[in-house]
């Protein structure tokens, strides 16, 4: 094995490499959603009745409360960033938001449960089309960010330096971010069309 | 026990490797193979077209819905299973690092896993040949009704339409993306943060900005298709109706979301050759890059205009004429930046001393070439003229004339140009140089006569004129015969080249003649040939812009980067 260090002169990095990665990351998933929601949008503008009369409503009031709890998660992560940069290392704020997010999920599950129920299926309508696919990627957006979040955890076990631990907690709290910040859009042009 | 190891080390070399370097020449070699397929499948349709209903050499009967299948895989695989790899993962994964002054991608694991879930995705494609009902054969642009299950299926059973050749085709591109992205955050990432000490944003060589520009123009045009292609899928597999007028869903809607990244993708293309050629020109002319940063700039300035002129390629999908002439406007306008781009590159060439070598060859074959190309797109542009042409092999001769310069002699001219450099091995020059003639010849015997049956109005995908009894062909079927006799050839040229390869590869290295045989002054020449896994010996520190030629009373007639003292060229100050 050779045993001569010979590290790369390198130009000073002021932004670590996972947050600018993340941040590309996110450009292009905005962009997923910007395209979803164009689609939903124009295809609403262009229809005579909408939501269309035979189909069922949706389920507005337990929605604004789920929309609550994964607002908290956010709130929660952000303290847990917070404890992190002032060099304390418990988890409890984490598995907090883990929590939130897994309850997010869970009525989100069962509402549309409740909704298939009654009749809303993805080809009954346009609607309905449109509705389980946004909220379908949503939701699949969700339980991506809850594996980024159990990496997260499953990271803090591990000896690692201060600063690549800071590092990781920045770029997988932008992705949870970003999850919790296209909820309410959804919500307002999904649900309060 | 020495056995397992060594296996062990030759999997991690060559195959599961994390080397940019390794995983460059993965995508070129994937990009080489799969343009074989493309090319083939360009043969059989191209004979068919000149001589209709007949028997094909090495494949028998086309079927016309094989037609159909064939023209549309044909179109997929040469953008986006030969462009793309080759050009911006090939070249990007092999120089960026190593132009910029370090040892590997910021992310070497994300890279590898990139390529190997882009070979999956060519599986994927080619998979579709073979399921019930073969491959989708509504042309590469997928529109419905032709891809969206042709609107019967409200309930369709949902693992037959997964696995059609619909399905396979959609998931096959949806997987080529997730690779592609990969592999573009992983560029812009390594270019922002591991640059070498020195090496500022405007001492980097002109084709690190490009492959850079082309990433972020590909990350941020791809969003909304993938958006479309996803719902594409719940149509076909679901049922979901999106793009099914009938139940209030919209087909213009596909075709905005697709060419929202369509378009932009041919700039995509095009930046990474052209950041060849501003690698190549200066070398061979012994000068300094004509305009470095209006270069840059200009690039910037046609990356933002791509994303603004998607909608020309609907000019008669019943789009409101206003828009129309929106983005007609915006589509010649892009034309002035490219513009700039070519004017720099000839003004390199002015009273440069000039030698032709066979990189230099297929570099200034390109700028003739896709000068028709570019040139056409100005008509086609025009919506006026567009409605005439729009279809007709006008169309087809046009994009074969940018995206064959582009990807083809881009390609060509970088592997002359850095084949010693990663390999250790010189390719043959008199080679090369029948092989540029005869590609250059040929291609141009393939299309330029095109142009004219165009215009007459030949459309793209009529397979066979003599089902039409009030058109009459013959007139055409010369030029069809001339086309379909070089295309043959054409291919056939390409032999050429892989004996070029294979024999060239089969020579021992040498490392003094491959060091830096081209006298050229960027940092991928300053290390060992091939280049160690992490590239260099003592890690370089940048002093001057990579193109500073002519120097007065250098060796080399040049000063590399990593050479102390003040600038000659004074390249910052351009």
């Amino acid at each position: 094995m050779e045993t001569a260090i010979n590290i790369p002169l390198r130009e000073k990095k002021v932004v670590s490499d996972g947050v600018i990665g993340m941040i590309f990351v996110l450009a292009t998933e905005a962009m997923f959603f910007s395209g979803l929601i164009s689609a939903f949008v124009i295809n609403r503008a262009g229809a005579m009745v909408w939501p269309p009369a035979d189909q069922p409503r949706l389920p507005i009031e337990v929605t604004a409360v789920n929309t609550l709890v994964l607002l908290a998660s956010a709130v929660t992560l952000f303290l847990f960033g917070r404890q992190v940069k002032n060099n304390r290392k418990s988890n409890t704020l984490l598995i907090t938001t883990i929590i939130l997010g897994l309850t997010f999920l869970t009525v989100q599950g069962t509402e549309w449960v409740k909704l298939i129920g009654y009749g809303l299926t993805a080809h009954s309508s346009l609607f309905g089309a449109f509705f389980y696919t946004l909220i379908g990627v949503h939701g699949l957006h969700v339980i991506a960010g809850l594996l980024v979040l159990f990496y997260l955890a499953a990271s803090l076990t591990k000896t690692i330096s201060l600063e690549a631990l800071r590092n990781k907690v920045a770029a997988c709290s932008m992705y949870w971010y970003f999850v919790v910040a296209v909820w309410p859009v959804l919500y307002i042009l999904v649900y309060l069309q | 026990m020495e056995m397992s190891t060594h296996q062990q080390s030759f999997w991690n070399k060559y195959i599961f490797s994390t080397d940019h370097k390794v995983i460059g020449m993965q995508y070129s070699i994937m990009g080489i193979i799969m343009a074989g397929v493309g090319g083939f499948l360009a043969y059989i349709f191209r004979y068919n077209l000149a001589y209709p209903g007949q028997s094909i050499p090495l494949f028998g009967h086309l079927a016309p819905l094989q037609y159909n299948a064939f023209v549309t895989c044909h179109g997929m695989i040469m953008v986006f299973w030969v462009g793309m790899p080759i050009l911006l993962s090939g070249l990007g994964n092999l120089l960026i690092p190593i132009m910029i002054g370090t040892d590997d991608m910021a992310f070497p694991t994300v890279n590898m896993l990139s390529f190997w879930i882009f070979f999956v995705s060519a599986l994927v494609l080619l998979t579709s040949f073979f399921v019930p009902g073969g491959a989708f054969g509504g042309g590469w642009t997928m529109y419905p009704p032709f891809s969206a299950g042709g609107y019967l299926n409200r309930n369709p059973d949902f693992f037959k339409a997964l696995f059609s050749g619909t399905s396979l085709m959609i998931l096959a591109v949806a997987l080529e993306f997730v690779a592609m992205l990969m592999g573009g955050i992983n560029f812009v990432v390594t270019t922002i943060n591991k640059r070498a000490k020195g090496m500022t944003a405007f001492r980097m060589p002109i084709v690190v900005w490009f492959l850079n520009i082309a990433s972020l123009i590909f990350m941020f045009s791809v969003g909304p298709l993938v958006a479309g292609a996803f719902m594409l899928l719940l149509d076909n597999v679901v049922g979901t109706g999106f793009y099914d007028p009938n139940r209030g869903g919209d087909p213009i809607l596909w075709e905005h979301l697709f060419w929202f990244f369509g378009h932009p993708e041919v700039y995509v293309l095009l930046l990474p050759a052209l950041g060849v050629l501003a690698e190549i020109l200066p070398v061979f002319a012994r000068k300094p890059l004509f305009a470095y940063k209006p270069i840059i700039y200009l690039a910037l300035v046609s990356a933002v205009l791509s994303v603004l002129v998607w909608a020309h390629h609907q000019f008669v999908s019943g789009i409101d004429p206003r828009m129309a002439t929106f983005f007609s406007i915006g589509t010649i306008l892009i034309s002035i930046p490219f513009a700039g781009i070519f004017l720099s590159f000839m003004a390199t060439l002015w009273g440069g001393s000039i030698r032709m070598t066979v990189p230099m060859m297929w570099a200034i074959g390109f700028i003739a070439l896709f000068l028709i190309g570019g040139l056409t797109g100005l008509f086609l542009g025009s919506n006026t003229f567009d409605i005439y042409a729009h279809d007709t092999y006008f169309v087809v001769t046009h994009f074969h004339y940018t995206l064959f310069p582009d990807v083809f002699f881009g390609f060509f001219a970088a592997v002359y140009f850095w084949f010693p450099k990663f390999t250790g091995k010189t390719l043959n020059a008199a080679l090369g140089k029948l092989h540029f003639w005869c590609t250059f010849f040929f291609f141009n015997g393939t299309w330029f006569l095109l142009f004219f049956n165009g215009l007459h109005g030949q459309h793209r995908r009529i397979n066979d004129y003599s089902s039409f009894s009030l058109i009459n062909m013959e007139p055409y079927m010369t030029f069809e015969k001339i086309s379909t006799i070089c295309a043959i050839l054409l291919i056939l040229s390409q032999f050429i080249f892989l004996y070029n390869l294979f024999t060239s590869l089969a020579k021992t290295k040498n490392p003094e003649l491959t060091k830096n045989p081209w006298h050229s002054a960027t940092l991928e020449w300053t290390a060992d040939s091939p280049p160690p896994h992490g590239n260099f010996k003592v890690y370089p520190e940048v002093y001057r812009g990579p193109y500073e030629y002519s120097v007065p009373g250098e060796v080399d007639d040049c000063y590399a980067q990593n050479v102390p003292g003040p600038s000659f060229e004074n390249n910052e100050n351009l």
